[in-house]
């Protein structure tokens, strides 16, 4: 009897431990305080990993940092598919980082930051002023990464003929022709996020001229998107219907492009600064490289304005921790000299005085950004000067990649200003 | 009297004793179920970018309706029905056809059923990845049919092959699971009925269509509901395969929610999507549930 009644007593504390047990993990998952620092002495700081910029790579760049002033810093991958996507999502669930690299500040984030405008290394960085929001200054850099470079193989271009890079969108045109005959790939393009991109990228300088400051334009309801680019889409669509592009590129992965263009089966391949950094890896090539800046538009001066983002944007999340701590972090990935060196032969990054020992692909970009008029906005847009929409590039992409799968050049223009006009 | 006086507290013990075994169970589901499900219902009401400093604010059905007005979001919809029918269709046909196959027990049939299995076994991510360097312009398939001297085909750049491609890589790495329910629901096949039925002199389509088929009846409920949502929540294939194209071609409500809305901070929109979401996994639920029983009272009616 005694016994019995122990084993049911033994059994009713082990159902009220059950009870218990569980509301405490759940309390414990729910619990956050917004505040999601790191432990203490710990800047936690969420980075772009890819294959030239791995989880190795940062931490051997903060390496002198940690040694210098005894602070921890925790390198983190997105947790989505990009940092673009997981900072939103971390703010959101309380579980954001100190420090976000490779982003920039929008109307919704930039009340979540610090506005580094009153700190004085702030100020001599590239590109701070091209990023203000209003007065504020949310992001810092480490130097420019161009967008609109067209690299080309030499090789190809003496087999078809062709003496010199393109400056007009007729002669460039005339030289897919010219590099079909002789049995190359014209131009390469990818699919993925890349299809958009290379588009935007060619006809960036001929944008640029034709509308300054076309995001705002858009903004301010005087121009459309669709009618910005419509001849951009034109030029995509007579090029695939002449077989210069691909169809079934719109089904190839960006590195799978790369690989084309190293191989020297392609002719023309659009891209930005950072491919340089996959040509300087992939070392001896069966041909030589070169590059230029796309076209500029019928009757303006060439080259046309580059496009261009700030390159290593690093952001402060307000209301962290050790404030202080993560800005010394910043200022030294901005302005140490070896932090900086460091980060400029990472990924394509071009930085004005930079003492950098340069290949001859890299010496031929710096010599396209010293040539460029301008340095512009591109995309969504950048500090003051932008789209009234988020999520631009993906939409954009999907828009160009229907050129490849049979819309006209004004269906796709119409597409993307319903989309804008749906989320504005 | 004194049994019933003793038997009260007993009693009393019991159901407290049984409370407390259903209630950690009750909390931790509503915790990590039903709490998240009314906070949807709740975002999907309102204009809300997810982040702490903004307060929600209450639009009514502002953001049903952008879903249903935009064409983008209904192509999104329709691709995420044809995923879901076609694909429930397909991963249950070979499952079942499979496992009839299978349902000896022998060591080819053991080995089989590992093999069939193990699709299952891998990342969704993974199985994506895999058929696009098997799929690709520049994939095994197309590379071998350039060595023989034919076109290659558009499996990933084309947007119907594209749509197709995408069904046949989901059915093939999620029919494992579904192999499975259909071998247990076979071992329940009453034996003397199967012996009966050859003994009445029926073939195999009869012996299937009379004994077999009725006797899976509760086992092709669960396999066509759990494939049929798993369908409908299609996302990580989408992200390695196609992203979503060629175009937007191959776009599911579930890859619309987090590849666009949530980084857009739409939360209100994703919120209502997903609402529309859950919506559908019952309402397809509902209905397999039914046909069942129609067919069930069908057949006692004839009985």
């Amino acid at each position: 009897m005694t016994m019995t009644s122990a084993r049911r007593g033994s059994k009713a504390r082990g159902a009220a431990l059950a009870a218990v047990v569980p509301l405490f993990l759940v309390a414990a998952c729910s619990s956050g305080s917004g505040s999601a620092g790191g432990e203490d002495g710990e800047i936690r700081m969420m980075v772009n990993l890819t294959d030239n910029l791995n989880q190795a790579y940062w931490e051997k760049l903060v390496k002198p940092f940690e040694d210098e002033t005894g602070l921890k810093v925790k390198i983190e991958g997105p947790t989505g598919k990009s940092v673009a996507e997981s900072f939103p999502q971390q703010l959101a669930a309380g579980t954001a980082p100190d420090v976000i690299q490779s982003i920039f500040p929008d109307d919704d984030t930039a009340p979540e930051l610090i506005d580094l405008s009153g700190e004085a290394w702030a100020k001599s960085t590239p590109m701070f002023d091209e990023y203000a929001m209003g007065e504020a200054h949310y992001a810092v850099g480490v130097g420019t990464q161009t967008q609109s470079l067209v690299y080309y193989n030499k090789t190809a271009f003496e087999k078809a003929g062709i003496s010199e890079p393109p400056t007009t969108w007729d002669e460039l045109t005339k030289d897919l022709g010219d590099l079909k005959k002789a049995g190359y790939t014209p131009m390469q393009t990818a699919g993925d996020f890349q299809t958009g991109l290379q588009l935007q990228q060619i006809y960036h300088p001929t944008l640029n001229q034709l509308h300054p400051e076309w995001q705002t334009a858009v903004s301010d309801e005087k121009l459309s998107v669709g009618d910005a680019y419509e001849p951009a889409f034109h030029l995509y669509a007579d090029w695939i219907k002449a077989g210069y592009i691909n169809k079934s590129d719109v089904g190839l992965s960006p590195s799978q492009a790369d690989g084309n263009f190293t191989a020297g089966k392609v002719g023309l391949y659009t891209n930005g600064s950072w491919f340089a950094a996959t040509l300087n890896k992939a070392g001896d090539l069966p041909f030589e490289v070169g590059v230029f800046s796309p076209p500029a538009a019928d009757g303006k001066e060439y080259p046309g304005p580059q496009g261009a983002t700030m390159a290593n944007p690093y952001m402060i999340r307000k209301g962290i921790g050790d404030e202080d701590g993560a800005k010394q972090l910043v200022e030294y990935l901005v302005t140490d000299a070896k932090a900086v060196e460091a980060q400029l032969g990472s990924d394509g990054v071009f930085r004005k005085g930079s003492q950098r020992e340069q290949s001859e692909v890299d010496a031929q970009i710096q010599g396209v950004l010293d040539a460029a008029p301008a340095l512009v906005a591109v995309g969504e847009g950048q500090g003051n000067v932008r789209l009234p929409v988020t999520g631009f590039n993906p939409k954009f992409t999907e828009v160009a990649q229907s050129l490849y799968t049979g819309a006209g050049p004004a269906d796709a223009a119409k597409s993307i200003d319903q989309w804008v006009d749906e989320n504005r | 009297m004194e049994r019933t006086a003793a038997s009260k507290p007993r009693g009393w013990r019991d159901l407290g004793a049984r409370v407390s075994m259903v209630v950690p169970a009750v909390l931790i589901y509503a915790a990590l179920l039903v709490v998240p499900v009314i906070y949807a219902f709740y975002y999907s009401f309102t204009e809300y970018n997810g982040f702490p400093h903004r307060v929600p604010e209450f639009v009514g059905l502002d953001n049903y309706r952008s879903i249903f007005e935009s064409d983008d979001m209904t192509g999104t919809m329709v691709v995420t029905a044809v995923v879901a029918v076609v694909g429930a269709v397909a991963v249950n046909l070979a499952a079942l056809g499979l496992a009839l196959l299978l349902q000896r027990t022998n060591r080819f049939n053991t080995f089989g059923r590992v093999v069939m299995f193990y699709p299952h076994v891998l990342s969704a991510l993974v199985v994506g990845f895999l058929w696009q360097a098997i799929l690709g312009p520049q994939g095994v398939v197309n590379t071998m049919l350039e060595k023989v001297g034919t076109d290659s085909l558009p499996f990933l750049s084309d947007p119907d092959w594209a749509l197709w491609s995408m069904i046949l890589v989901i059915v093939w790495s999620l029919f494992g699971v579904q192999l499975i329910l259909y071998l247990a629901g076979l071992q329940a096949v009453p034996a003397d009925l199967l012996e009966a039925a050859r003994i009445d002199g029926a073939n195999r389509w009869q012996t299937f269509r009379a004994v077999t088929w009725p006797s899976l009846a509760s086992t092709v409920t669960v396999a066509v509901i759990t494939s049929g949502i798993s369908l409908l929540k299609t996302y990580d294939v989408v992200v390695s395969l196609t992203g979503g194209g060629p175009a937007g071609s191959t776009k599911t409500l579930a890859y619309s929610i987090l590849a666009v809305s949530f980084p857009q901070r739409d939360i209100g929109v994703a919120s209502a999507q997903a609402v529309l979401l859950i919506v559908a996994a019952a309402v397809l639920a509902i209905t397999v549930l039914v046909l069942r029983r129609r067919a069930e009272d069908d057949a006692e009616s004839i009985g």
